[in-house]
């Protein structure tokens, strides 16, 4: 299942017990840096942290290897076409294709990047409940009505999940094999409508349940956040490694992926 | 289909953003009360919808239906596309908190344009206009999405020209596979419960 971002949520840590408000703000200003390296060294370094981070938050290992798997499988392709298509004077040949380093260099600048983005992220979104993170975006000045939707649309997700199984365990009961051919591009387009339709249904009832029970389109909540000295503390480790990977990668002591390995 | 963390550049991960930031402020003008529940429900449709995977010999591809989503939600498609693309980041970890933005405006544009087409089915009559604009319409949200997607990888750099090409072919079959879907649906939409599709009886076009 890959919808459980929260199964591991409990483990207590350091990043865990970082209020999420600030835990939020400090990470993603994080990410947002590495996405702007251009030199290997740096986003290696990148790497680097974005594995002590999750060192540090305590998740385990194969909860976070299952989700890299597909990451990495993302990647993979890029390893296969820069370095063959990068333009310019080809720097050997490979079974009759033209093979550059400079296009490995990217390719490989890419998923180092990447990977550290995904594990921080991790680091991020793994260690609170989702609502909590959330709730802690609304406390942030995200748009109320925004958050509002996404915690609707994640609730109801588990719900659909569940009525999707049911519709899918009765389509097998019915003989139903799922093929490369027209009849089942045709199942699939009536198996989605039917889901629509019955939601549409259901819409009507949530709808009607909430207002009878005094909703006015807001929503309240009993968590509260409270943030220390400890916090602000880890927020400006987090931020001096951000503007230092960031500085340390435009101050041109490194060269960009493309003219070089470091 | 969607880009990941760590290829393109500054400025465009910033502009993924600010449009992001306006289309959603001009798709969500007007929004009653009401519609925050019923948009949430259907966007949590598309959500698990797109777990569905159609077999191409072994191996296979998951359905996105951001067409159908024009279809069903008319303008209000864009931030329902946002709403998906948010939960994805945050509840898979696979990454991608650096290219909500774009990914916004690439799925989420792909569905005002299938929408835009939808609606041209009502300058028309004749017997499986449901269909045939469904059809089109699922075509259109496919395509356009995989050519913002090339657009985006070329600001990336010359380097990812031929990246582009392979993937704005690699969109053809998935367009043809949605088509398909997107088409029996809304014809199935259309006999079964019209006032689930936009602009059909008034009631959820705007």
């Amino acid at each position: 299942m890959p919808l459980d971002i929260d199964r591991f949520s409990h483990i207590e840590s350091t990043i865990q017990r970082w209020d999420p408000r600030v835990k939020i703000a400090s990470l993603a200003i994080l990410i947002f840096g590495v996405a702007l390296l251009k030199t290997l060294p740096m986003s290696v370094a990148a790497l680097v942290m974005a594995f002590i981070l999750m060192t540090i938050s305590a998740l385990p290992y194969h909860f976070v290897m299952h989700s890299m798997q597909w990451v990495i499988l993302f990647l993979l392709p890029f390893f296969l076409i820069l370095p063959f298509s990068y333009p310019g004077a080809a720097d050997n040949h490979l079974l009759g294709l033209s093979f550059t380093w400079e296009g490995l260099r990217l390719a490989t600048l890419i998923f180092v990047k990447a990977l550290a983005i995904v594990l921080t992220s991790f680091a991020l979104f793994g260690s609170a409940r989702f609502d909590i993170s959330m709730i802690a975006l609304q406390r942030l000045k995200c748009p109320p009505m925004l958050i509002q939707m996404l915690l609707f649309t994640y609730r109801y997700t588990y719900t659909l999940l569940e009525e999707m199984r049911r519709m899918n365990t009765s389509m097998k009961a019915r003989g139903f094999v799922p093929g490369t051919n027209g009849n089942t591009l045709r199942t699939y387009g009536n198996f989605v409508g039917t889901l629509l339709v019955r939601s549409f249904e259901r819409t009507e009832r949530i709808y009607k349940a909430m207002l009878s029970k005094g909703y006015r389109g807001e929503f309240h909540t009993l968590v509260t956040f409270r943030s220390g000295i400890t916090d602000y503390v880890k927020a400006v480790i987090v931020l001096i490694v951000a503007a230092g990977l960031v500085v340390t990668d435009f101050s041109g002591h490194f060269s960009v992926a493309t003219d070089g390995w470091y | 289909m969607h880009i990941a963390d760590g290829i393109l550049t500054g400025p465009v991960l910033i502009a993924g953003f600010a449009g992001t930031a306006i289309l959603a402020a001009l798709t969500m003008r007007r929004m009653d009360l009401e519609e925050i529940p019923k948009i949430s429900v259907i966007t949590a449709v598309f959500f698990i919808a797109s777990l569905i995977k159609f077999p191409i010999g072994p191996s296979s591809v998951h359905l996105i239906l951001n067409g159908l989503a024009g279809v069903v939600l008319g303008w209000r498609a864009f931030p329902a596309i946002m709403l998906g693309i948010i939960l994805q980041t945050v509840l898979f970890g696979h990454g991608g908190v650096t290219v909500i933005g774009v990914n916004s405006i690439m799925l989420g544009g792909g569905a005002l344009l299938a929408y835009l087409v939808w609606q041209l089915r009502l300058r028309f009559e004749f017997p499986k206009r449901e269909v045939v604009f469904g059809t089109l319409a699922g075509a259109t949200g496919i395509i356009s999405s995989g050519i913002v997607l090339a657009l985006a990888l070329l600001t990336a750099g010359e380097a990812f020209v031929a990246t582009a090409g392979y993937v704005l072919a690699a969109h053809v079959p998935i367009m043809i596979i949605e088509a398909a879907v997107v088409g029996a649906c809304t014809g199935f939409l259309a006999r079964v419960k019209p006032e689930v599709l936009a602009g059909q009886t008034g009631i959820r076009a705007r």
